[in-house]
């Protein structure tokens, strides 16, 4: 895998995540079905969005870490405007941000679940979207386990 | 508040320093222009000279008594409109256009003034509402999440994205729903509709509000501001200077910075937990209301408050931010038309981002310096002698009347 700058997807109009050089451990992982994150070597803490230093205690050693992928849903909204024709046939759709039971909060779609049966609270596990050969996209589902 | 007597303003102050005690009334604004609405045959230099020539007639200053000039992103460049200008100044500033910026820029041009490094510093924008060359959305892509929290994989889009999620996260919390932002709306239309420049103004009620299409849920379409082109001129001397001038100075009263950092995300009031923001009850500290010491008031002495109102839930968290109301009170504050013209606390005279227009907050900040002149007509705040332009991120400025 290597760093990507496209923004969109040719073929399908859809966009695309920035691959970011320091990011490809996180990109290859979510390949694998598994959630890695950044663990810091010196507080152990988990921290999100991606960055080169651990914001707990400015750390610079960390391993990317296995998580759970167990979370509950923090917060959420409901787009009804669509704002690319990709998303045309999606509205209405609902961006969640979902917090891991290690600590960070993650900004995702919910999959598998009908707009209005969303509730803060609501317990969730993570879920994998290959958006094109070379990127799958972390998602959530409803955690019924 | 309105009606109440002067506030008597300690002079001096323990826990100021000797520099911002000397700060204070010292600078003020001595000159604004303004124009709203569509301009699809004009550049956004065009517009920001339009505005530089408005703001100099207001003033009565003439084009080479400006020694300073500061712009934002993606309007003309400071060298450009200094080029096309024919003026060379000894103080040039350019920053990032987002509203949280637009106090702090006008604060810097009033340290240039206090710090003898210009004498008259213009701040100028000109703003084409659809970018015309320039790479405003490639901003949702930065690394992390976009200036607003976008995600663009995810369909997280736009700034409306931010203050929805704000607003879900402040309803959780609080209690309340959508509802509760139909009278902010409302109220601001009202003052639109005394406001010959403004681009909303056919009336609106809380039927037509409820009315209104969701774009994101928990906002309504009323809920968000349009986007238009525009121009736009502040500018700051010494007050001594700005007595001179043609209108009664706005004195820069008391002042303070964007607060900034993963507690504060950028549509949000601190402790809503939205993205990384721990999850408490906000109150202000000491802190949050240094712009009040600093100016020698607390925020009962306010008469009219300006805040940036892109999308109506960041009036609710203004409200709290600067302890107007307490934690989870602002639903119940903004009704029965206490931030209406004649209430207790007027509140986005002009009719604000959401219905005057939007020019990035550079206009609720022309409308904050009228307010204070006085010069408002039917919507002026009656005795505004210390008006506020304080926002959800805790930037503020504190502006009085000249004596």
């Amino acid at each position: 895998m290597k760093p990507s700058m496209q923004r969109i997807d040719e073929a399908t109009g859809r966009y695309l995540p920035v691959i970011y050089p320091e990011e490809l451990p996180y990109w290859e992982a979510l390949k694998q079905r598994r959630l890695e994150l950044q663990r810091c070597k010196s507080c152990a803490k988990v921290w999100y969005p991606i960055g080169p230093a651990c914001p707990h205690c400015l750390g610079l050693e960390f391993d990317w870490s296995l998580m759970s992928g167990r979370g509950i849903i923090h917060n959420f909204v409901v787009y009804h405007k669509a704002w690319t024709p990709w998303l045309e046939k999606r509205v209405p759709y609902a961006v969640i941000q979902v917090e891991l039971e290690e600590g960070p909060r993650l900004t995702t779609n919910l999959l598998n679940c009908p707009v209005d049966k969303i509730c803060i609270g609501m317990r969730v596990e993570a879920a994998f979207e290959d958006v094109t050969d070379e990127i799958t996209l972390l998602q959530f589902q409803p955690n019924t386990g | 508040m309105t009606g109440m007597a002067a506030p008597v303003i300690p002079r001096t102050d323990a826990n100021l320093t000797e520099a911002a005690r000397a700060f204070r009334d010292k600078t003020a604004v001595a000159g604004v222009g303004l124009t709203l609405g569509k301009f699809p045959e004009r550049t956004a230099l065009s517009l920001a000279i339009e505005a530089f020539k408005l703001a100099l007639d207001d003033s009565g200053l003439k084009r080479d008594d400006i020694d300073g000039l500061i712009t934002l992103s993606f309007g003309s460049d400071y060298d450009r409109f200094l080029e096309a200008t024919g003026l060379n100044v000894r103080y040039a500033h350019q920053g990032w256009t987002h509203g949280r910026f637009i106090s702090p820029t006008l604060q810097f041009a009033a340290m240039a003034v206090g710090m003898g490094m210009a004498k008259a510093v213009a701040i100028v924008n000109g703003k084409r509402g659809k970018a015309f060359g320039q790479p405003t959305d490639i901003e949702m892509w930065r690394q992390g999440l976009g200036p607003h929290g976008e995600s663009p994989a995810y369909g997280a889009l736009r700034p409306a994205f931010g203050a929805a999620i704000s607003a879900q996260r402040y309803f959780h919390l609080y209690g309340g729903s959508n509802d509760d932002l139909g009278p902010i709306c409302v109220a601001f239309r009202k003052h639109a509709r005394m406001n010959p420049i403004a681009v909303r103004r056919d009336p609106m009620t809380l039927d037509n509000y409820r009315r209104s299409p969701w774009i994101v849920a928990p906002l309504r379409l009323l809920d968000c501001c349009q986007i238009n082109d525009g121009g736009s001129c502040i500018i700051v001397t010494s007050a001594e200077r700005a007595r001179d001038c043609r209108k009664t100075p706005a004195l820069i009263s008391g002042m303070q910075g964007v607060h900034a950092g993963p507690d504060y995300h950028n549509l949000a009031l601190p402790g809503l937990g939205v993205a990384q923001q721990n999850v408490y009850n906000y109150t202000p500290s000491a802190d949050d209301l240094y712009s009040y010491r600093m100016a020698g008031i607390t925020h009962k002495d306010v008469n009219a408050l300006i805040t940036y109102d892109a999308f109506s839930p960041l009036v609710l968290f203004a409200l709290e931010r600067f302890g107007f109301c307490g934690p989870g009170e602002a639903r119940e504050f903004v009704k029965n038309g206490r931030i209406e013209l004649g209430g207790e606390l007027p509140v986005n005279t002009s009719g604000g981002l959401l219905s005057e227009g939007h020019l990035s907050g550079w206009n609720l900040l022309i409308e904050a310096v009228r307010q204070t002149r006085g010069e408002c007509g039917e919507r002026q705040v009656k005795n505004a002698e210390v008006v506020q332009y304080g926002c959800f991120l805790g930037e503020s400025l504190i502006f009085r009347r000249a004596s």
